[in-house]
């Protein structure tokens, strides 16, 4: 915000681009308000702009658990799928951290024959299309029993992650420079000290900023969980996939949905804390 | 020397591992099977093109790879337009830029199947927009209004790409964008251009590197994407990821040799096309004395 007094008048907006961000909000946004109220209703009829008949009012009548009820009782198996996804995505962030940071601090420090070759294979996961590594992926841990085991899940999700994980850390790393860990080691530090009091406190925003983007990731992914979970394994975005396959939406699946939605918008309030605007530019340039 | 040299190895082999013993090993795995060696299905005729030449061979595998491609370029398309055109917008000051920066990166943060959710209540038949056109006294049946999901059209399956992706390439196109400042702008247009020159010969140039390399991920993602057109898609002809999974799942297992021929076939396809595109960015790139 330095660039404040610079401002001329040309850094207003024009009256197409207020039309425009109004535009954007309410395509990206309202379609959020009917799910709202969708997984709120009992019955609603058609032309009807609200429902009929509301979730409360047939609340106490019902034999079977309605809309909320359903979606917070153990046959909607939410809690399940929630905490699948949460303990998985902890899982590849700490893996994915551990074996990325080594490779990233040689990948910004380190001249070495080859190099640019293994930073495109790198960077390959992200252009080969899912389906594919998915797929082929199950053929291989049907073999070695994986298919539908923890292990082989957390493990196929490093395969997307990894690449963003390594970009962001490299950045890093890259505009750490070396000067303060060559004092310490002449002030007579070793390897793990530096590593342990110089290195990784001044890491420690890149690393805080590439966890979250792979913990994001992670939660994301629906692919490769339901194809290796092989049913037997449920994450939120799986969960959701089976309450919609049928091309409907229930008041129940709309309150799956909103449930869904509930750990992205936690990341999103904690994400624009730590993730500045430009790291992410710095994981996504080449 | 030489123990520096190993400690460098060291580092660089747990990466090394997954990335070579996962993913290569399925890539390999995947293509080694599309040609034919399945020992564990009593298969061993490696190698034999002869699924590749079943696949190719039919129409409907001409049909899948027009549709998947169709989705993927319009969808990619349409958000990349719409993200250059948010970005420019968030680099100017309003009121409210804190909160709407917050508020349009939500789909980033959110899986597709919430997007695919959406557009099931929004876009069918007796969804929010139908119920609108009722209310304005277009329609008087749901019947009667067009079509937008399972269709080969795709709308559904577009809107829902562009709905997560337009946040991602923005982000990728604003970060770039706080980057380079906007002198070279201002200089432009003290030098007398107009706003559109300005656009395209000051300000595209220097955006292009986020919008090859998210543009990049948004192609390659919705090429091999399966739930929204599995969901919303219009069944018969399938777009490939969808056919390869049926051919997957086909209690006849031999068909799985088929899905891996559709598996490769999408994945030669893509990288050919994205090789061509980064070169002729390469290119570019070269023409305008960058390296």
């Amino acid at each position: 915000m330095a660039r404040r007094s610079t401002e001329s008048l040309a850094s207003r907006l024009s009256p197409f681009q207020k039309f425009y961000l109004i535009i954007v909000a309410g395509f990206v946004l309202g379609p959020f308000i009917p799910l709202i109220i969708q997984s709120l209703a009992f019955r609603w009829a058609w032309p009807d702009m609200l429902p009929g008949t509301w979730w409360l009012e047939q609340r106490g009548k019902s034999m079977m658990p309605l809309a909320w009820d359903y979606v917070l009782s153990p046959y909607s198996r939410i809690w399940e799928a929630t905490l699948n996804t949460v303990g998985i995505g902890l899982a590849v962030t700490v893996i994915c951290l551990a074996i990325s940071l080594p490779a990233a601090r040689v990948l910004a420090r380190e001249r070495f024959r080859g190099k640019s070759a293994f930073e495109f294979f790198l960077s390959m996961p992200l252009i080969v299309p899912e389906a594919a590594i998915g797929i082929a992926l199950l053929m291989m841990f049907i073999r070695l029993d994986l298919a539908g085991s923890y292990f082989g899940i957390i493990i196929a999700h490093l395969i997307p992650t990894i690449p963003y994980m390594v970009r962001m850390l490299t950045a890093v790393y890259q505009g750490l420079g070396r000067d303060f860990e060559e004092q310490a080691i002449i002030l007579g530090a070793s390897r793990w000290q530096v590593l342990r009091l110089v290195t990784l406190p001044m890491l420690l925003p890149g690393v805080v900023a590439g966890a979250l983007f792979t913990f994001l990731v992670s939660t994301n992914i629906f692919l490769l969980t339901f194809f290796l979970g092989q049913g037997k394994i449920i994450t939120l975005p799986t969960l959701l996939f089976s309450k919609i396959a049928g091309g409907t939406l229930d008041a129940s699946a709309a309150g799956i949905t909103l449930i869904v939605t509930l750990p992205g918008i936690i990341l999103l309030i904690i994400s624009e804390r730590f993730i500045k605007e430009e790291a992410f530019g710095k994981g996504f340039g080449n | 020397m030489r123990r520096e040299r190993l400690f460098l190895a060291l580092q660089m082999t747990p990466i090394m591992v997954v990335l070579f013993l996962l993913f290569g090993g399925a890539l390999v795995l995947a293509i080694v099977q599309s040609l034919g060696y399945a020992p564990w299905f009593g298969v061993n005729t490696f190698p034999d093109l002869s699924y590749f030449r079943a696949l190719w061979s039919s129409p409907s595998f001409w049909q899948s790879l027009g549709l998947t491609m169709y989705y993927a370029t319009v969808s990619t398309f349409l958000a990349l337009v719409g993200g250059i055109l948010l970005a420019l917008a968030l680099i100017k000051t309003f009121p409210g830029k804190t909160l709407y920066k917050y508020l349009y990166k939500l789909p980033l943060m959110i899986p597709y199947t919430v997007g695919i959710a959406l557009a099931v209540l929004m876009l069918g038949n007796g969804g929010v927009l139908s119920r609108f056109a009722a209310l304005f006294g277009l329609i008087d049946d749901p019947g009667q209004f067009p079509q937008i999901l399972k269709t080969h059209y795709g709308w559904g399956i577009i809107a829902v790409y562009v709905w997560k992706q337009l946040p991602f390439i923005t982000l990728a196109i604003y970060a770039v964008l706080l980057g380079i400042g906007r002198e070279t702008e201002e200089a432009a247009a003290i030098l007398g251009a107009k706003r559109r020159t300005i656009f395209f010969r000051v300000t595209l140039p220097q955006i292009l590197p986020g919008i090859v390399s998210s543009t990049l991920i948004c192609f390659a993602f919705n090429v091999g994407a399966f739930e929204a057109p599995f969901i919303l898609g219009g069944g018969f002809p399938d777009t490939l990821p969808v056919v390869a999974w049926r051919y997957f799942n086909d209690a006849d297992y031999t068909l799985q040799l088929q899905g891996m021929a559709t598996v490769v076939s999408i994945g030669l396809i893509a990288g050919v096309i994205l090789f061509g595109y980064l070169a002729a960015y390469r290119r570019f790139e070269k023409r305008m004395g960058r390296n």
